[in-house]
């Protein structure tokens, strides 16, 4: 080991900030519109866990450098698609949201381990498949694929800034999470803007869950997003609701989970359990330390 | 509604697709629903050895579901029901294995040490609701791994068992342990025990100002509000309570069939039983059934695996699609136009 302890810490709390950056935004888009979305973590295992079956099949027959890149691209599909039925269910169905994500994860979770069985044989883990590809970058000690995907979470999160402040279609988005009933007075359909809200976190959190499974890793095993779909809501509202607030939160947790690892090797004084619950401990602190001080979309969590 | 959809919206059809989505399953991981089907419920109900365990496995579920129902109808979403159980198991074995006073008195002390550990961990979710208005779904749930944490280390470090290998409290005398119903089996008097708080809370919902407040502070916070309903106080009040339910829970696991406390002690009993609590309409007599239901589940599931080549894993997926479809059936069956403010 060349680098010094700061630069490690710096470059892993980026690696370990961009699951939690993906899958905030998306947790920013779709309350703005009204939905609150406790499905995440299931969206994000949708992700991480589809992607590797993909890559896993497609790999022989496309190469190492497609099959994995096919595998990101319906890893997206899967969390969109699981956003789709949590929309549905949320403007259709008028269904209570909060039960409605509770079930999402299970769904989620639990057809990611049954699908385990069935694909790989094996309970627990995936074996290992093809990640996305590229020359290791030495400094990140990541392929230049997953390089990349933590360059992407910061444009993720400009086009998300831009396309909730600047497009017509944001400001309706932002009025849904409002009042619904001024977007309907209006003569636009507020559940529409909803469905493809919720639609386009999934696909957000989704692209964390892929970036997990064969961007940083290429596996996936049961358990492996760890509550990160629960801290990416704490970034949300750690975050006001808005894109770049959300991601510097997301970075703020991720920094935590970063400085485990190099607690790790340095500190003898702290248990290494007590290092396993410094980002939930975190969350939590960030979660009552902002006491007061936001306001969450004034229809957020409303059905219309 | 034609006769068939009424029927078919009720407690039958659920269990239709139920039905229809185990085969499903069954089908696609190779196997055949008879043979699925048959495991299933030979492993479940095939005879006493089987039900005992399944009754276990209904126990297990209960207290925690029964301790979620409590703060859904307070409209508090506890997702911390695992990590109350835990905490709450902790708490048992580590006074279980200090314990020397006789079984009478040691019983009820290991399983008010699980009401304290749950308790106390469910109504720092509460407290950080009501003092700094911490969404308590997150805190719940990023409360259950610090309670991993916890119970890890203190397992494998201060209060482990001199004599164990693995990371576990030192056994529970012969005389604390709990009585078992079946001699031999793992199902204890902690199944009249979790009946008996189902029965209590039915109590509390239907005749107490206790009761009256939970459901009002859940179904109109705004009206409870105006009525000086003390919501704070109601709040760490529900969610502790909560996590006591869930937590004795935890203490009947390691009394009962551990006899020491590990972390292994729940397969994730905290998470299976919000599919309980929200199959059971968050009714505490309806959870008893909902419980027995999932009970089969989780112990014929095992026997599915093992001789039809069903992954158990495929019950969860299962349960998360009737959380939704009933919580979308609701709508259907309560579809009415309603004006806008």
């Amino acid at each position: 080991m060349t680098q010094s302890v700061v630069v490690t810490l710096l470059v892993l709390t980026i690696i370990k900030a961009v699951p939690i950056i993906y899958a905030a935004l998306g947790g920013v888009i779709s309350e703005r519109s009204g939905v609150i979305n406790i499905g995440l973590e299931g969206m994000m295992v949708a992700g991480a866990f589809s992607s590797v079956v993909i890559s896993f099949y497609l790999s022989p027959a496309l190469g190492s450098t497609f099959g994995p890149l096919a595998g990101l691209v319906v890893g997206v599909a899967a969390g969109a698609l699981i956003g789709w039925i949590l929309g549905i269910a949320a403007t259709k169905f008028k269904v209570d949201q909060i039960v409605a994500g509770i079930g999402i994860n299970l769904i989620c979770t639990g057809g990611a381990a049954y699908g385990l069985v069935l694909v790989f044989n094996q309970p627990g883990a995936s074996a290992q498949v093809p990640a996305l590809g590229g020359p290791n970058l030495p400094l990140f000690d990541l392929h230049a694929g997953a390089v990349a995907l933590l360059a992407v979470a910061f444009v993720c999160a400009l086009g998300l800034s831009w396309l909730i402040y600047k497009t017509p279609w944001g400001l309706r988005v932002q009025a849904c999470g409002e009042n619904p009933y001024a977007v309907k007075s209006a003569g636009l359909d507020p559940l529409k803007a909803r469905l493809l809200a919720v639609t386009i976190s999934g696909a957000l959190a989704g692209l964390g869950g892929a970036f997990l499974s064969i961007g940083e890793l290429n596996i996936y095993s049961d358990g492996m997003t760890a509550g990160r779909g629960f801290i990416a809501l704490a970034a949300v509202i750690f975050g006001r609701w808005t894109p770049w607030g959300a991601t510097g939160a997301a970075i703020f947790f991720g920094f935590f989970e970063a400085l485990q690892y190099v607690l790790q090797g340095h500190v003898t004084w702290l248990p290494a359990d007590a290092m396993q619950a410094l980002p939930y401990v975190a969350a939590l602190v960030a979660l009552a330390g902002i006491t007061g001080r936001v306001r969450a979309p004034a229809a957020d969590g409303v059905p219309f | 509604m034609r006769p068939a959809l009424r029927v078919l919206s009720g407690p039958a059809g659920t269990l239709l697709l139920v039905v229809v989505m185990m085969s499903v399953v069954m089908i696609v991981a190779g196997s055949t629903p008879w043979a699925g089907f048959g495991a299933l419920f030979g492993g479940a109900l095939g005879g006493p050895h089987e039900l005992a365990e399944t009754l276990a496995q209904t126990t297990a579920l209960l207290f925690p579901a029964l301790g979620i129902c409590l703060a859904f109808r307070a409209g508090l979403f506890n997702i911390g029901a695992e990590g109350q159980l835990l905490l709450g198991g902790l708490a048992a074995g580590a006074l279980g294995a200090n314990f020397t006073g006789p079984g009478w008195l040691a019983v009820p002390a290991i399983l008010a040490a699980g009401i304290v550990g749950g308790g106390l961990w469910g109504a720092l979710a509460g407290w950080m609701k009501s003092r700094f208005n911490a969404n308590e779904i997150i805190s719940t749930l990023m409360l259950n791994y610090v309670a991993i944490s916890i119970a890890n280390y203190l397992v494998a470090g201060p209060l482990k068992s001199p004599l164990a290998t693995g990371a576990e409290t030192a056994p529970l005398p012969a005389s604390s342990w709990l009585p078992a119903l079946i001699p031999d089996t793992r199902l204890t008097i902690a199944l009249l025990i979790a009946i008996a708080i189902a029965a209590i809370l039915q109590f509390v919902f239907a005749r107490t100002v206790f009761g009256y407040e939970l459901r009002a502070l859940g179904e109109a916070p705004e009206a409870a509000r105006r009525n000086h309903v003390d919501i704070n106080r109601l709040t760490w009040m529900a969610m502790g309570l909560s996590g006591a339910i869930a937590g004795l829970g935890g203490a009947a696991i390691v009394a009962g069939e551990l006899h020491r406390f590990n972390t292994q002690l729940s397969p994730g009993y905290g998470f299976t039983a919000i599919a309980v609590a929200l199959v059971g309409d968050l009714h505490p007599l309806w959870i008893c059934l909902a419980a027995f239901g999932f009970g089969i589940l989780e112990a014929g599931g095992l026997a599915m695996q093992a001789s039809a080549g069903v992954p158990k894993d495929a019950i969860h997926l299962i349960e998360g699609i009737i959380i939704l479809v009933l919580a979308a059936k609701r709508f259907v069956s309560t579809r009415v136009e309603v004006p806008a403010v």
